[in-house]
């Protein structure tokens, strides 16, 4: 023994030293630089000349990462993954194929797992595409990439995924909340959803689950809503979106795309075709709209949408409160629009259009803006509490014509009321009409009163 | 004999400790340089040729540089960081050179000191056109201020 | 050229050659590092058989952990999700980094390990009696310390593993009356482990408890040379060195290590002298034959034993990884939350009963192990003398390590009783 020691000594240092070269080995030779050689050598394949080659070749080894403190997320892809930016590489293998239609949305600004998922710290295989345990978002398979559009573009069309649209609509118009809550709405029978494309990213589980979910998730609670196939998948794209991700400004600022078909969808919503026409189809009272992009530009249409009175003094059209988005949608949807379109906005319409519609419209606009909701509500039904007041709350407006005639409607309009008091030994009541006759010009107050008589008719035609 | 045996296998481990110590402590070098930075990289795409005018230098903040587009003789990238003491320097179009607002440090188009406190001419770096048609600006990459890149 | 080159030499060494006797005792008293070591040890401290050297190799552990620790600190951010994604960068980027984070993971579960059975070595020698009662109680102190060490190291990772075992581990502390809530409180500086707990951790971690441990392993260390150097199992020496034994402090009433009137043939040193009795457990006449220069004796050995620790923290690490799990979601309890396995054992009394595992069992153990070197007070270290204070130490392991292997192993989600080999579909 005595005499064995130093030979154990020796023994176990060259063991730590063998140990220690191993362990600079192993962490020497990552597979990511074998990637980048092999890159390196397809690109100087391409070079014309030998000082071009050299250089390539000697380029150095480094991990390449995408810094994105606007998504919470740093990715590593690039190291291997070299060639998506370079068109040279369109038909090099995986990792170095080109990754066509990137703009604008520039590996520099988004990285790439906000889109394809997978594990951007991370420069191994394995890791990086997220097929490990403990990692939740792994890499989503090709025909599901398409889903995470909707992480940021959370309203609206989004061009070339109507899934999401329809998937959206499903959820909304089925009843899911019933039983799932979704950002805080919903019921509680099902699993909260507000993070479900976040945390679970299993599109196949998912997708046999709204076919048949018990077929998946024996004896679930959620019945079988005998979805179609293409149900099925718009529904597992919207789940997969579904995401309360912290963005910066920068990319949630574009929750819904300028899209035209969206800007339809504004212009039957806003009731546009009220006023005009496109093509001398719909009404006249505003300026025809076909080709109205060609006579003005983009900046002053947009202009126009937000305040007309500064475009045009005097101009009846409302001033509508659009956000930017959706202001570029409307002009892409006007830039495209054909009588046709206007044929089949109309035909989709409840009632016919009326020459009192514009009127009707802007009166609607201004009972908005000027503040009338305050007291009589949104849907006209007052109800506001005022006490020692006749009736105790400010009146409704729906049965108004049961009253008062329309002019006796627009002298109260603009001379103001004081409501009948109740019981005259208490205070007077603290809600009263104004007086808008500085306010409002008179033809405002007439629109306004044409809106409130469109309703009652509408009442008594019901 | 027996003695010796003891002494030099004892040398010998030692000398292997040694050794694990010194390949360790150059493993623990490695280990603190750093393999990724959490900075803006030195290698970045700057856009597109048509993006810049031809005149007065394209000043680019975030990457404090000026991108000069010339008719004749292509893109230039400059350095914005004065070689005094790291002040930003503003380029002014009337007298056509570099002022340093913290010294007074001055240099004129080329980036050649002509006044103040400023050691070395400013830095300029290479600029190169990638495959996918951008122009990609390498602040690693130190080019004589005579560099241009000719973009056809 | 010689002579200033062996002059400077001589200025850094300051001995005679290692080949005299002299040389070799100058080699102790003049190394600071060394100098903690008698010049000469006893043949019976070296043998393997005795202390297998458990002691040690808790000390390297501890500084195989400072070693990587202050390595792992250049990477590591003390703030809830930077902490998880430095955790990352180690694994992914920093070169050798996992391997570091692994050394110190396999390190510190090896000394909760090797601090436990440097305790049951001390045990079963008998080593904490007279005169080395305090230096058990500081060896206890330790093992707390570690424990420590290792709880407060679990959070630094911010992975679900480290958040709720933390959380079920600060909740067991919080059991305990009048104080358990406000330690808790002061523990996380909050109500929850958040934010505040990871700094709060982390600065323990680091500075506080390593500090204190250091300083007790120093007074530890020094117990040991002045109550006598490392214990030996006298009970195997012959009966005529037997007689000469003597125990400093002892009274004269409990034989047989009775102190002996100072010997004409014997040279005393100053602390004998101060002390007015021999300092080592042995006095003999025939001393010489008993001993051996610790260069290069126990050098040698202690070296082989710092080189095997190492190999094998190494070797583990290699090919076993850290775990890492995903990033602390406090909304998310994992089925079973367990805490760290050393306190599975008292998670699974706790299951039993609160108050008697988070409070009644944990307070009486380690009173119990404190107060053992002052209410066992039979002189004698021969086992054969000990049989019933062996048994009551045996069953406390026994228990200790059948209720650890029963939570950490038996029990699955709802802390129902899952063996490890039955699998359950379906579970998180």
């Amino acid at each position: 023994m005595e005499r064995r020691l130093p030979q154990f000594f020796f023994a176990l240092s060259m063991i730590v030293l063998a140990l220690m070269l191993g362990a600079i080995w192993q962490a020497g030779t990552p597979a990511w630089r074998s990637y980048q050689q092999e890159f390196h050598r397809l690109e100087a394949a391409g070079e014309p000349n030998a000082a071009a080659k050299s250089g390539v070749l000697g380029a150095n080894l480094v991990i390449r990462q995408a810094l994105l403190p606007g998504l919470q997320r740093v990715d590593r892809c690039t190291t291997c993954h070299l060639g998506v930016e370079d068109p040279t590489m369109k038909n090099a293998r995986q990792p170095f194929t080109f990754h066509p239609n990137l703009a604008p949305h520039l590996p520099a600004r988004f990285g790439c797992t906000v889109c394809h998922g997978g594990q951007g710290l991370a420069t191994d295989n394995q890791n990086a595409h997220g097929k490990v345990p403990f990692w939740q978002e792994p890499l989503l398979p090709k025909e599901y990439i398409r889903a995470s559009c909707g992480r940021c573009h959370k309203e609206g069309d989004v061009p070339g995924v109507p899934e999401l649209t329809d998937g959206r609509r499903l959820f909304e118009t089925q009843g899911c909340r019933g039983c799932h809550k979704l950002n805080g709405v919903g019921g509680t029978v099902g699993p909260d959803l507000t993070e479900e494309g976040a945390v679970h990213r299993a599109p196949a589980w998912l997708e046999r689950h709204f076919l048949d979910p018990n077929a998946v998730s024996s004896n679930s609670p959620m019945p079988n809503f005998h979805f179609t196939k293409e149900q099925a998948r718009a529904l597992t794209f919207y789940m997969l979106s579904l995401t309360s991700e912290q963005m910066a400004t920068y990319y949630s600022s574009v929750r819904l795309i300028p899209s035209a078909g969206y800007g339809r969808q504004l212009f039957v919503e806003k009731n546009c075709i009220a006023c005009h026409n496109i093509g001398g189809v719909g009404a006249k009272s505003g300026p025809d709209l076909l080709g109205v992009t060609k006579h003005h530009s983009p900046g002053w249409l947009d202009e126009q949408l937000v305040n007309p009175e500064l475009v045009y003094p005097g101009s009846i059209m409302p001033a509508y409160d659009l956000e930017t988005n959706a202001r570029k949608a409307i002009i892409a949807f006007m830039a495209a629009a054909t009588a046709e379109d206007a044929q089949s906005i109309l035909s989709r319409r409840p009632r016919p259009l009326t020459a009192q519609d514009a009127a009707i419209e802007a009166g609607k606009q201004s009972f908005a803006r000027f503040g009338c909701v305050g007291c009589h509500g949104l849907q006209l039904q007052g109800g506001v509490p005022n006490p020692n007041s006749q009736g105790g709350e400010v009146p409704s407006l729906l049965h108004a014509s049961d009253d008062y005639t329309k002019e006796e409607v627009i002298a109260i309009i603009r001379n103001g009321k004081v409501p009948p008091v109740d019981n005259s030994a208490k205070p007077a009541p603290p809600l009263y009409m104004p007086s808008w006759k500085g306010v409002l010009a008179e033809e405002d107050i007439n629109r306004i009163a044409d809106y409130l008589w469109s309703l009652q008719k509408k009442k008594e035609s019901w | 004999m027996k003695r010796r045996s003891f002494f030099s296998w004892g040398t010998a481990g030692l000398v292997a400790l040694c050794s694990a110590i010194s390949v360790s402590l150059g493993a623990v070098v490695r280990f603190l340089t750093p393999s990724v930075f959490y900075e803006p990289p030195q290698s970045f795409k700057i856009g597109n040729p048509a993006d810049f005018s031809f005149g007065p230098p394209t000043f680019l903040a975030e990457e404090k540089i000026f991108v000069f587009r010339d008719r004749e003789k292509g893109f230039a990238v400059a350095n914005a960081v004065c070689t005094h003491l790291g002040c930003t320097v503003g380029y002014f179009q009337s007298d056509q050179r570099f002022h340093c607002p913290c010294h007074g440090s001055v240099f004129n188009a080329e980036g050649v000191v002509q006044y103040g406190p400023a050691p070395r001419p400013l830095e300029w770096f290479e600029v190169t056109l990638t495959r996918d048609g951008q122009l990609k600006v390498d602040k690693d990459q130190a080019v004589p201020a005579s560099y241009r890149l000719m973009v056809s | 050229m010689m002579n200033p080159l062996r002059d400077a030499w001589q200025s850094i060494v300051r001995r005679d050659p290692l080949s005299t006797d002299k040389g070799k005792s100058e080699l102790v008293f003049l190394n600071v590092w060394l100098h903690i070591h008698p010049a000469k040890v006893k043949k019976d401290n070296l043998k393997v058989k005795h202390t297998f050297y458990l002691g040690f190799i808790t000390f390297f552990l501890f500084l195989i952990l400072v070693t990587t620790g202050v390595a792992l600190m250049f990477y590591y951010r003390p703030h809830p999700p930077q902490a998880y994604q430095d955790m990352k960068d180690l694994q992914f980027v920093v070169y050798l980094g996992s391997f570091l984070r692994n050394m110190h993971r396999w390190s510190a579960h090896g000394m909760v390990i090797c601090v436990f059975l440097h305790m049951c070595r001390v045990f079963y020698t008998g080593s904490y009696k007279r005169p080395r009662q305090f230096n058990w109680v500081i060896g206890v102190v330790l093992f707390l310390l570690t424990l420590g060490l290792s709880f407060t190291g679990y959070l630094l990772p911010w992975d679900q593993l480290a958040y709720w075992a933390i959380t079920v581990g600060t909740n067991i502390g919080s059991y305990a009356p009048l104080v358990g809530a406000r330690v808790r409180e002061l523990l996380l500086g909050g109500h929850t482990v958040g934010e505040s707990a990871l700094l709060r951790f982390y600065v323990l971690h680091v500075a506080v408890l390593p500090a204190v441990m250091t300083l007790l392993t120093m007074v530890h260390f020094w117990r040991v040379r002045k109550d006598g150097g490392l214990s030996r199992p006298v009970w195997k020496l012959k009966p005529e060195k037997a007689a000469r034994l003597v125990t400093i402090g002892a009274s004269d009433t409990i034989a047989p290590l009775t102190a002996v009137p100072a010997s004409k043939d014997k040279t005393y040193g100053l602390m004998e002298v101060v002390t007015g009795k021999p300092i080592f457990e042995t006095v003999s006449m025939e001393e010489e034959e008993d001993t051996v220069f610790s260069y290069p004796y126990a050098f040698f050995r202690e070296g082989v034993a710092l080189l095997a620790t190492v190999a094998t923290v190494m070797a583990v690490s290699m090919f076993w990884k850290a775990p890492l799990e995903e990033l602390a979601n406090p909304a998310k309890t994992p089925n079973p939350a367990k805490a760290p396995w050393y306190f599975l054992g008292l998670q699974e009394l706790v299951s039993h009963s609160a108050l008697l595992g988070g409070v009644v069992v944990p307070a009486l153990a380690v009173l119990a192990l404190i107060l053992i070197p002052y209410v066992d007070l039979n002189p004698s270290r021969r086992p054969a003398d000990r049989k019933w204070a062996i048994r009551a130490f045996t069953l406390f392991v026994v228990v200790n390590v059948v209720l650890i292997v029963v939570g950490t192993l038996f029990r699955g989600p709802g802390w129902a009783w899952v063996p490890p080999w039955v699998h359950i579909t379906g579970a998180e």
